[in-house]
C-alpha cells in the first residue's frame, strides 16, 4: 500500500474556503468586541486557526482506518471524560461544560462529535447487509444516547443536539429503509412528551419561544429579537465594519459566539451573509465531493458524518439568528469565538482531508 | 474491496446535497426578507431602542428692576444620576457620593441596591446640585457617574416684589405674577436631542434635533428702593392697625408704571408653599381682589358731578343734619351731622350726605358715566395673571337706593390698582393710562439684549376729565390733608392730596356690616404736578382709614419722591405729627342695611364675568396620538405649541386633547410608546 502522498495532495480549495470564513470570523469577532473587556478575541481566534490547520495536516496524515481501529478506546475515554467534566468541572454560565487544563478550559462535548463520526463510520461499514436492520438502530441509540444525555445535562442542550446528525446522516447513507423511519418517527412521537418532563424549564422555554419572540420581548424573546433587528438592520449592504448599531450598542447579546453572525449580518448586509453562506455551501459540498472519492465505506461515512455536523451547525445557528429555530446555543463552525469548537473542527476537516489523501485505491 | 459501488450509500450521498441546497434556498429568502424587504422597519426597530429623544432646558429669563437691579434669575444646577448596574462598587460609590453631595449615605445605599436588584440602570442621586459639587464629582474622573444639568429660580431679595415677581413651579414653570404672565417669553423654547445609549443606558453619542432657545427678560418698571419701603410700610402698617392684610400699589400717573406693588401677607418665592397659609399669602390682593372702596370713592363723584353740573367746590350745599333718606334707604355720617357745607368741606370731611346730595345732582346717569370712564369695572390690563375687573352695575340694575350707596362707595367692587388708575386720571390732568408694570429697557447706562417688552396700548391715553376739573379735584383733595380728615397726612418738602375712607366690612355670617373696616388712603403728590399716585388699603383693622393707611402713604410716597429726584415744592418740614381727633378722622361711610351685599355682587360679578381663572388662548391643538416624536415636535414648533415628552417610540396619549386649547404658558403633554 505504498501510495504517493504528498502535500500537493491535499484539498487546497477546502483548506482556501476555510481560512477565508475563518477569517471572517476574526474580522467580525474584532468589531463586535471593540468596546469591550472581550477586546483580545480575535487575536485568540487568529492563534487557534493556526493551531487548528496544522491540526488538520497532522491528522491528514493519519490512515483513518487505524483511528477507526481505535474507536472503542476513544469512545471509553470520551464518557470517562464527559463524567469528569461533571465532577470537576466548574459551574460557569449555569453550567459544567468545560474541563480546566494548564490555564485552559476544554469542552469535551466538542470533541465527542470526532469520535462518535469515527464510531458510526466503523458500525456501518461492519454492517454485512445493505440496509440497517432495526437492531443496529437500536443498537447506535444506545451507542449515542450516553453521550447524549451527559452532555444534555450538563445542561448543554446544543451540542448534545449535534450528535442526532452525525448519526442520523450515515445511517440514511447506510441504507436506512423509509418503514424504520416510519417507525423512528412513531417512537420519537411517543417520547416526544416524555422528553418534556426530562428537558430543564429553560430548555424547553429556548425551544418555544421561537415562535413568539414578543410574548416575552424582555425575557427569552429578547435575543431572538434583538437578533433579527440587527440582522434586519443590516439591510443590503450591511452598515459597515464597527458601524453596526446594535452590535456595537450591545443590545446583540453573545455577540461574538452564538449570535456572531447576526452581527455579521447588520455589518455585512444581505450581501456579506450571501458571500458566508455561499463559503459554507461550497465547503459543503467540497465534503461531499470527497465523500464520492472515498476508496471505501468507511471514509464515506467519515466523510458524510463531518458533513451533516457542518450543514447541522451551520442551519441551526442561521436559522436560529432569523428566528426560523429555537435558541438552542450552537456556534456556527469556523466563526464563531471558542476553541475548542474551533479545533475540533479543524480535526474533523483532518480527517476529511485523510480520506482524501487516501482516495487512490491501488 | 467490498462491494461498495452499487451501495446505496453512492446515491444516497446527493441527497445530503440537495437537502442542504433547499435549505440554501429557504434561509436566503428569510434573509432577503429580514435584509431587503423589512429592513427599514428593522433599522426603525433599531433606532427606536437605540436613540431617546432628551429634553433639552433652555435658560430662563431674568427679571430686573426699572434700573436694570436683578430681581430674578435661574441658576443653573445639575442633577446626578448613576448607572447602579455598572457601579464597580455599590457602598463605596454611595459613600463617595453622599460624602461630596451632603445626603444621607445609608439610604443611598439602600436605593442603589433596589435599583441593581431591579436591573435599573439608571438613577437619579440627587437634584439642585450645585455646579461646584458637582465639578468635585466630575474631578474624579469615574465613568459610572452622570450630569444632567438644568436651573432653579433664585429671588436674590426674597420676598420683595413677591406678587409681582409671582414665582414657579416645580418644573420651574412660572405660576404667578411676572412669571406667569410672560412664561412664553421667560421660559424661552425647550431644545431637544437624540441621545444614543448602549444596552445599560450609557450614552454614547447625541445629536441636537433642536437647539434650546433661552428666554428673554423682562424689565420691570418697578424700583427696588420705591418697593421696598411700600413691602416695609405695608408690614409695618398691617401690624400697628391689627388688620388682616394690606396692599399698596404707587405708580406714575404720567406713563402709569407701577412703581411698587405690595401686599401683606406676602411670602418668600424661593421657597415652596406648605401650607393652607401659605397659599393665601400668595394672592396678589391688589390686582384681584375686589372691595367696596367706601369714602375714597368719593372722589371720583366730584369728578362727575363737576364735569356735568354746576357744583363747584365753594358750592354750598345743606347736609341734612346727619341722615339723608335715597328711596328708602338712609344713609348717615360717621359721627354727628352737618348743616351747611361748601363741596370742598364735604370731601374733607368726608360728609356722606353731602357726596350723597352731590351725587342726586349729578343724577344716577352721569355718576354711572364717568365711573365708567374712569376705567372702572374694566380691567386696567396690567401684565399680571387673574386681574379682576370689579363691579358697577349696569345702570338699569341700580335701584333707588342706590345712587346713595354708590356715591360714597359701596355697591360697587374696586381693586386698588383700579383705583390707582382712576386717581392717576386725576393726577395728570385728566387722562386714563394703563398701568402697566413692564419697561422696554432698564433707565441708565445698563442695557440688557433680548428684552421682553409689552408695547403700549394707550401710547395715546384717553381723556377723560377737562384739566380744570382735575386741577380743582386736586386743590379740593389738598384740602383733606390740610384740614380734613386726612389731616397730619404731611409730606416733608412736597405738598399732597388725598382721600381717606373707612368702608365697613360685611360679616356674611350675621348678614350685617360690623365695625371692621376697609380702612383705605389714596392720594398723590406734588399737588401742582403729581409724579406718583399711591394706594394703600388696610383690610380688616378697626382703625380709620387716616389713621391705618396714613403713615404707610406718607412713607412710600416721601421714598418715591426722593427716589424719582422730584424737585420739592415746600421749603418747610411738615408740621411735628399731632395727635388729631377722631371726630375729625373718622369718615366711615354708614349705610343702615346694604342693597346688595358684597358676597351677592361678588357671586354677580363671577356670574357675569366668569371666576378670575386663566382663559385658554393659543392655536387649537392638532392631533398627535399615532405619531413619532420627530413629526410632533415638528409639528408643534410650527404651531408655536409648547410640548413635554414622556417616553419613546409612538404618541399613545396627549393631554389636552386633539382640538383643545392651551392657557398662556401651558404645555402640552405628549406620551410615547414604542
Amino acid at each position: 500500500m505504498a501510495s504517493y502522498r504528498s502535500i500537493r495532495d491535499l484539498d487546497w480549495t477546502l483548506i482556501i474556503i476555510v481560512l477565508i470564513i475563518c477569517s471572517l470570523g476574526v474580522l467580525e469577532i474584532y468589531s463586535a468586541t471593540l468596546n469591550t473587556d472581550y477586546k483580545s478575541a480575535w487575536w485568540k481566534h487568529v492563534l487557534f486557526t493556526a493551531v487548528g490547520v496544522g491540526m488538520m495536516m497532522v491528522v491528514a496524515q493519519i490512515d483513518y482506518h487505524s483511528l477507526l481501529g481505535r474507536v472503542p478506546a476513544m469512545y471509553t475515554i470520551s464518557i470517562a471524560l464527559l463524567v469528569v467534566t461533571f465532577v470537576v468541572g466548574p459551574k460557569l454560565l449555569g453550567g459544567r461544560r468545560w474541563i480546566p487544563i494548564a490555564g485552559m478550559t476544554i469542552q469535551v462535548s466538542e470533541f465527542v462529535k470526532i469520535v462518535l463520526i469515527l464510531l458510526v463510520a466503523r458500525y456501518l461499514t461492519e454492517l454485512k447487509s445493505n440496509g440497517v436492520e432495526a437492531r443496529d438502530l437500536l443498537k447506535l441509540a444506545v451507542l449515542m444516547g450516553i453521550p447524549f444525555v451527559l452532555v444534555n445535562r450538563q445542561p448543554d442542550l446544543g451540542t448534545s443536539l449535534t450528535y442526532l446528525p452525525i448519526v442520523g446522516g450515515c445511517v440514511f447513507l447506510a441504507g436506512l429503509r423509509w418503514q424504520h423511519v416510519v417507525a423512528v418517527g412513531l417512537v420519537a412521537l411517543v417520547l416526544l412528551p416524555a422528553a418534556w418532563f426530562v428537558l430543564e424549564p429553560y430548555q424547553k422555554a429556548r425551544l418555544t419561544t421561537f415562535m413568539d419572540p414578543d410574548g416575552d420581548p424582555k425575557g427569552r424573546g429578547y435575543q431572538v429579537i434583538q437578533s433579527k433587528i440587527a440582522v434586519g438592520n443590516g439591510g443590503i449592504w450591511g452598515r459597515g465594519v464597527t458601524r453596526g448599531s446594535q452590535t456595537q450598542l450591545r443590545f446583540l447579546p453573545v455577540s461574538l459566539t452564538d449570535f456572531l453572525f447576526a452581527a455579521f449580518a447588520e455589518e455585512h448586509g444581505f450581501v456579506g451573509v450571501v458571500v458566508a453562506l455561499g463559503l459554507y455551501f461550497l465547503l459543503i459540498l467540497q465534503i461531499i465531493q470527497t465523500a464520492q472519492m472515498a476508496p471505501d465505506r468507511a471514509g464515506l461515512y467519515v466523510c458524510m458524518g463531518v458533513g451533516s455536523l457542518l450543514l447541522f451547525h451551520v442551519f441551526v445557528n442561521v436559522g436560529m439568528l432569523v428566528g426560523r429555530v429555537p435558541v438552542v446555543g450552537i456556534p456556527l463552525p469556523l466563526m464563531s469565538s471558542g476553541g475548542s469548537s474551533l479545533l475540533s473542527v479543524f480535526l474533523m476537516l483532518g480527517l476529511v482531508q485523510s480520506v482524501r489523501l487516501r482516495r487512490f485505491v491501488n | 474491496m467490498e462491494a461498495y459501488a452499487d451501495h446505496p450509500a453512492r446515491h444516497r450521498v446527493r441527497w445530503l446535497a440537495r437537502f442542504a441546497l433547499l435549505w440554501a434556498v429557504g434561509i436566503g429568502a428569510r434573509l432577503l426578507f429580514l435584509q431587503a424587504f423589512s429592513h427599514e422597519e428593522f433599522r426603525d426597530l433599531a433606532r427606536q431602542q437605540q436613540t431617546k429623544l432628551r429634553q433639552l432646558a433652555a435658560p430662563r429669563g431674568s427679571i430686573f428692576d426699572r434700573a436694570g437691579r436683578i430681581l430674578a434669575l435661574s441658576v443653573p444646577v445639575e442633577t446626578v444620576i448613576v448607572n447602579p448596574l455598572q457601579l464597580p462598587d455599590r457602598p463605596l460609590a454611595a459613600q463617595l457620593l453622599a460624602r461630596t453631595l451632603e445626603i444621607d449615605e445609608a439610604k443611598l445605599r439602600d436605593r442603589l441596591e433596589t435599583y441593581a436588584n431591579a436591573r435599573k440602570g439608571y438613577m437619579v442621586v440627587d437634584k439642585g446640585v450645585s455646579v461646584e459639587k458637582a465639578d468635585r464629582l466630575r474631578q474624579l474622573g469615574v465613568d459610572w457617574i452622570g450630569f444632567e444639568s438644568n436651573g432653579v429660580r433664585r429671588y436674590p431679595d426674597g420676598a420683595l416684589a413677591a406678587h409681582v415677581l409671582g414665582g414657579v413651579d416645580h418644573q420651574a414653570r412660572g405660576n404667578a405674577g411676572i412669571e406667569r404672565h410672560f412664561e412664553d417669553d421667560l421660559g424661552g423654547y425647550p431644545g431637544y436631542e437624540w441621545v444614543v445609549s448602549d444596552v445599560q443606558r450609557r450614552s454614547f453619542d447625541s445629536s441636537i434635533e433642536k437647539a434650546p432657545q433661552a428666554g428673554r427678560d423682562v424689565v420691570l418698571t418697578i424700583d427696588r428702593r420705591i418697593q421696598y419701603a411700600a413691602d416695609e410700610a405695608i408690614r409695618e402698617a398691617v401690624a400697628s392697625s391689627m388688620a388682616d392684610s394690606g396692599t399698596a400699589v404707587a405708580l406714575d400717573p404720567n406713563t402709569g408704571e407701577i412703581l411698587a406693588l405690595s401686599n401683606y401677607p406676602t411670602y418668600d418665592p424661593n421657597e415652596v408653599p406648605k401650607s393652607t397659609a401659605d397659599y393665601v399669602a400668595r394672592k396678589n390682593l391688589a390686582a384681584t381682589d375686589p372691595f367696596e372702596p367706601g369714602s375714597i370713592f368719593k372722589v371720583f363723584g366730584l369728578a362727575a358731578a363737576l364735569e356735568t353740573t354746576d357744583i363747584r367746590p365753594d358750592t354750598v350745599l345743606h347736609c341734612g343734619n346727619g341722615t339723608i333718606n335715597v328711596g328708602g334707604h338712609i344713609i348717615g355720617e360717621a359721627h354727628g351731622g352737618f348743616a351747611y357745607l361748601t363741596v370742598e368741606e364735604i370731601i374733607a370731611k368726608s360728609s356722606n350726605v353731602g357726596a350723597v346730595k352731590i351725587a342726586l345732582k349729578t343724577g344716577d346717569k352721569n355718576l354711572h358715566d364717568y365711573l365708567l370712564r374712569f376705567g372702572f369695572n374694566q380691567t386696567t390690563g396690567v401684565e399680571m395673571p387673574s386681574e379682576s375687573q370689579g363691579l358697577i352695575f349696569r345702570l338699569k340694575r341700580w335701584q333707588p337706593g342706590s345712587i346713595g350707596s354708590v356715591a360714597i362707595g359701596h355697591e360697587v367692587l374696586t381693586t386698588s390698582l383700579q383705583l390707582a388708575r382712576g386717581l392717576a386720571a386725576i393726577a395728570n390732568n385728566g387722562f386714563l393710562i394703563r398701568p402697566h408694570l413692564t419697561r422696554a429697557r432698564p433707565l441708565g447706562e445698563v442695557t440688557l439684549r433680548n428684552v421682553v417688552y409689552q408695547p403700549e396700548q394707550n401710547e395715546q391715553p384717553r381723556r377723560i376729565l377737562r384739566p380744570e376739573t382735575a386741577m380743582t379735584l386736586r386743590k379740593v383733595m389738598e384740602s383733606v390733608v390740610l384740614t380734613g380728615t386726612g389731616k397730619g397726612i404731611r409730606l416733608d418738602g412736597y405738598s399732597c392730596g388725598g382721600k381717606t375712607g373707612t368702608a365697613k366690612l360685611f360679616d356674611k355670617t350675621i348678614g350685617k356690616y360690623v365695625s371692621r373696616y376697609n380702612a383705605s388712603f389714596m392720594g398723590f403728590a406734588p399737588v401742582t404736578n403729581p409724579a406718583v399716585v399711591v394706594v394703600v388699603t388696610l383690610n380688616g383693622t378697626r382703625q380709620y382709614g387716616a389713621t391705618a393707611a396714613g403713615p404707610a402713604f406718607k412713607q412710600i410716597t416721601q421714598t418715591a419722591l426722593r427716589v424719582l429726584n422730584v424737585p420739592q415744592d415746600l421749603t418747610d418740614p411738615a408740621p411735628a405729627a399731632e395727635p388729631v381727633p377722631e371726630r375729625i378722622v373718622a369718615d366711615v361711610a354708614v349705610t343702615s342695611t346694604p342693597l346688595k351685599t358684597p358676597e351677592a355682587m361678588q357671586q354677580e360679578m363671577e356670574a357675569e364675568q366668569g371666576p378670575a381663572t386663566a382663559i385658554a388662548v393659543g392655536p387649537k391643538l392638532p392631533n398627535f396620538v399615532g405619531k413619532t416624536a420627530r413629526a410632533v415636535l415638528d409639528e408643534a414648533m410650527q404651531a408655536g405649541i409648547r410640548v413635554d415628552i414622556e417616553g419613546s417610540g409612538i404618541a399613545r396619549v396627549q393631554d389636552p386633547p386633539a382640538g383643545g386649547r392651551l392657557a398662556s404658558g401651558q404645555h402640552v403633554k405628549v406620551r410615547f410608546q414604542p
